[in-house]
């Protein structure tokens, strides 16, 4: 079953690395966010440290939507992903190569658009920013794990992103909430004893996802 | 007696209010060429998405091998080819191969690579991008990305749309060639010349139903288009 994924993976990441499409306009998407909030805004440090953690997390997000079209919009180009459906693998595998490589591009974009946020917000870089990291990862995987099934859904629609957004928004909101409550936790420096359980919360809310994504997808590839 | 490639038993398909097919009762056997031609809109495409298992009948049963064509053993068994050309542009011709390879778990993949873009003589063109292709290439390519797993079935939805003398001529070789190595072929096509040329058998398909099928030469290509394609044939 991995074999297949895997194939997929290789092939999308091939397509991104030669035309840097997705990441180069997820990082401008991005920065713009952030010099514009950084430059319009003149509030203290304190309350930019209020809203940053909500600044990051929509970066990510609109981007990530930006992603999640791209990467669908590129199996429809030629019936590609009718051929998918006709390919001798489990609708699970076809997912989980999506799911990987949609996860791998944006957490390689938010690798890249991290310190621009750390310079422009200037953060304290301190032991507990390293936090971060499974808070991003377990944020990021729910919404790929999501978005990938629900980019497949809308992919056949003529309004495509629109379709995605009404979809993704109203189940992706509670891991993005918790996401953007941990972020500010470890961005203040006051990791509260909800964080754990917070964090397992979101971690449990991407099991439930994948699984019941993985398990659906054949029935996203009938016509 | 070797078992059915494929068989259709009152095979009917409607999307909502509107009928896209009705009844169809079809047999092929194994190695048999078949031409399903009709009108615009009869039907055709959505028969063979029912037969590769994309698409399920609203009434009626299909069979390829004996089996779901939905199984994934029967995807193995089949290959596609349409107007679609199930190619990422971005990717080079033999990116694009090894994909599919690696798709369909086909053995030797290099060798055989080397082997199916020799068919379609796009061996110098192997390193270069799909988006740099012409139409004719391209569906050579997608000729080639057809062979690679050597399927038992092939469908073919239109395919010679769109293509010059040169490219047609050298999808008629390969199918003749794909004939005569026992594969069974199911194509849709409007031209009843390419058709007559290829096939063992014709089915026309008119108003979502099978109004003729029988073995070419049974009609001529001038009274089957004057039966089945003129403005009079319609009418009747």
């Amino acid at each position: 079953m991995l074999k297949p994924s895997l194939a997929i993976v290789q092939k999308d990441l091939r397509m991104e690395f030669r035309s840097k499409e997705s990441i180069l306009a997820m990082w401008i998407f991005s920065l713009l966010i952030f010099v514009i909030f950084n430059f319009t805004f003149e509030v203290s440090r304190l309350v930019m440290l209020e809203i940053a953690p909500g600044l990051l997390w929509v970066a990510f997000i609109f981007s990530g939507m930006f992603g999640l079209n791209h990467s669908f919009a590129v199996e429809r180009e030629n019936g590609n992903l009718r051929s998918m459906a006709l390919m001798p693998v489990t609708g699970g595998s076809i997912y989980l190569g999506k799911f990987l490589s949609v996860t791998i591009i944006m957490l390689l974009f938010e690798t890249l658009i991290f310190p621009i946020f750390v310079i422009f917000y200037d953060l304290q870089l301190t032991a507990t920013l390293f936090l971060l990291i499974p808070v991003i990862l377990a944020g990021t995987i729910g919404f790929t794990s999501l978005g990938t099934i629900l980019s497949a859904v809308s992919v056949h629609t003529r309004n495509q992103q629109i379709l995605l957004s009404l979809l993704l928004w109203p189940l992706v909101s509670p891991i993005i909430i918790w996401s953007v409550n941990l972020t500010s936790m470890v961005l203040a420096g006051e990791i509260l004893t909800n964080f754990l359980p917070l964090l397992i919360r979101i971690i449990a809310f991407d099991v439930i996802f994948f699984t019941i994504s993985f398990m659906l997808f054949d029935y996203i590839l009938e016509d | 007696m070797s078992e059915i490639a494929l068989h259709l038993d009152s095979v009917s398909k409607d999307f909502g209010r509107i009928i896209a097919l009705r009844g169809i009762n079809l047999d092929v056997q194994p190695g048999e060429f078949v031409s399903i031609l009709g009108r615009n809109g009869a039907g055709k495409t959505t028969l063979l998405n029912i037969i590769s298992g994309i698409s399920t009948p609203s009434e009626g049963e299909v069979l390829l091998f004996g089996t779901d064509p939905a199984a994934s053993s029967n995807k193995s068994k089949l290959a596609v080819i349409s107007h679609e050309m199930f190619l990422y542009s971005n990717l080079t011709a033999v990116e694009n191969l090894e994909y599919y390879t690696q798709m369909y778990r086909v053995e030797g993949m290099e060798d055989k690579i080397s082997s199916v873009l020799e068919t379609v003589e796009l061996t110098h063109r192997r390193f270069d991008l799909v988006s740099t292709f012409s139409r004719g290439m391209m569906q050579r390519l997608t000729i080639a990305r057809a062979l690679l797993h050597d399927p038992q079935f092939l469908l073919l939805d239109e395919p010679f749309t769109g293509l010059d003398q040169h490219a047609i001529a050298m999808l008629t070789t390969i199918l003749k060639g794909q004939k005569a190595q026992g594969r069974t072929i199911l194509l849709t096509t409007h031209d009843l010349h390419i058709a007559n040329d290829l096939s063992d058998r014709f089915v026309v398909i008119d108003k979502h139903r099978v109004v003729y099928d029988a073995a070419v030469g049974a009609l001529g290509v001038d009274e089957l288009r004057s039966r089945f394609f003129s403005a009079e044939g319609a009418q009747s």
